[in-house]
């Protein structure tokens, strides 16, 4: 196995130039549900071969809890034994659970909050249900998923403030926008990316792709829903002005620093373009069907890596476990 | 004594707070001093009420209130006088600003339907949005 086993860490670095492309390329629909699973598999991966390195790392040290026959010679020779690398990730795996299991419970929590600063009564709900209207002039407007468990259903919360900065056409554009982010459970997606994001920092530039075609593939929706898409861009420029006061986010303002438009004006400018083509995947010849296919190619390889890595590791543990 | 009996009422009242939750009992006090015809004092909500609740729990809730800028208050000898200011639909408002503002600082949980612009992005979203406007819908232009 050799260096092999420290592939899944080092693969998710294919995502850069893929999360660029397919975002540029794709229809948002297909690159966020691409863009996920990659960041996903190849999140696992890398977390199963930080553990498989943990095995062997804490097997090495004394004192240790597991059977003796893990530290026996033979193993360490079957085995990618490595101590640096080893010990160093007992510390990282545990960061990585640490960090992923705080970004769900954060995740719930928001979301519970959400739902019960709600629950009070008293807000005014519109016609067709599920929107609701807060007395703020603070322009905002968001989807807040529903939940099985707690019997919630999806609710689109929208202040004043942001209403009456927008003509009708744009309120409905906002509607079906939020609307298609809670049919199309796209909270799922950027919670995928996210956790991917902790688990492996290589694979940042995917949580920032799918933030921003999940916002795409909604627009899309929302631009067949109401039936114009200029409707939907001037939607978002204008939401996007009015609450401009609002001091910049990290994230656009780390964009900016790359002299590239922020999420808002690609948004707008993409909706006054034609619409993307919904068709399958695109062929190999082309530069994005080369990095469909690589990032495919990628998750494919780092998952069979860590596969094939645990598999051994398992076979070599019960062959020296004393039983 | 009374203050004592007042007090472990308030302890009483304040593990029921717990299970039903402060949105609720904080609805039910602002919909009380709503139906007021001025400002009134604590004593005056907790009778309304009707519920059995302390002195003390009253108190506590109408601070919270005022503490959000739901009910104005104002000193009446020993006491205070409250008024309402937000109503429910204004509290909950309130509310959500709280969680979304606890949220600002990190990552997003909830994704906003516009996130904030980067330096340049508002002239370039101004020169987009011009072009959204005026340019007249080609053949079939508006639903393509």
């Amino acid at each position: 196995m050799g260096v092999f086993v420290f592939l899944p860490l080092i693969l998710p670095l294919t995502a850069w130039p893929v999360a660029r492309l397919a975002e540029q390329h794709l229809h948002p629909r297909a690159a966020t549900r691409l863009l996920s699973a990659v960041a996903a598999v190849l999140a696992v991966c890398s977390t199963l071969c930080l553990a498989l390195l943990m095995v062997v790392g804490t097997a090495q040290l004394p004192g240790n809890p597991l059977p003796d026959g893990w530290s026996d010679p033979e193993v360490r020779e079957a085995l990618p034994y490595d101590e640096v690398a080893g010990t160093a990730a007992i510390p990282a795996l545990f960061a990585v659970l640490l960090s992923c299991g705080r970004a769900t419970w954060r995740h719930g929590r928001v979301r519970r909050r959400a739902a019960q600063a709600l629950a009070g009564g008293g807000v005014p709900a519109s016609a067709g249900g599920g929107v609701a209207v807060l007395p703020d002039r603070t322009p905002y407007a968001y989807a807040l998923p529903g939940s099985r468990r707690a019997r919630r259903a999806g609710r689109i919360v929208v202040t004043a403030g942001m209403l009456a900065g927008l003509d009708s056409a744009e309120r409905s554009a906002l509607l079906a926008h939020e609307r298609a982010h809670l049919t199309g459970r796209h909270h799922r997606f950027l919670l995928a990316v996210q956790l991917a994001a902790r688990a492996n920092p290589f694979l940042r530039p995917l949580r920032t792709a799918v933030s921003y075609t999940a916002e795409r593939w909604a627009d899309e929706e929302a631009a067949a829903a109401v039936g114009s898409r200029r409707a939907v861009a001037r939607a978002i420029g204008k939401a996007a002005l009015i609450s401009h006061a609002a001091p910049v986010p990290v994230s656009a303002s780390a964009l900016a620093g790359f002299a590239v438009a922020g999420p808002v004006p690609r948004r707008v400018a993409a909706l006054l373009a034609p619409a993307p083509a919904a068709g399958s995947w695109p062929p190999v010849r082309t530069a994005v069907g080369l990095a469909a296919w690589g990032a495919a190619a990628g998750a494919a390889v780092s998952a069979l890596s860590s596969a094939n890595s645990a598999v051994t590791l398992f076979l070599v543990l019960r062959a020296a476990t004393p039983l | 004594m009374a203050q004592e009996r007042a007090g472990g009422s308030g302890r009483e009242a304040s593990a029921q707070t717990r299970r039903r939750g402060q949105g609720e009992l904080e609805s039910l006090v602002l919909a009380a001093l709503r139906q007021a015809p001025g400002p009134v004092n604590a004593g005056w909500v907790r009778e309304r009420l009707g519920e059995g609740l302390a002195y003390t729990t009253v108190v506590t809730i109408l601070t919270r209130l005022h503490a959000k800028g739901a009910v104005e208050r104002e000193r009446a000898g020993r006491s205070f006088a409250w008024t309402p200011v937000a109503d429910e639909a204004g509290l909950a408002a309130l509310r959500m600003r709280k969680v979304l503002d606890a949220e600002a600082d990190r990552e997003a949980v909830l994704a906003r339907f516009v996130t904030g612009l980067g330096p340049g992005d508002e002239r370039l979203l101004r020169d987009l949005l011009r072009q959204a406007s005026d340019e007249p819908p080609g053949p079939g232009g508006e639903a393509d």
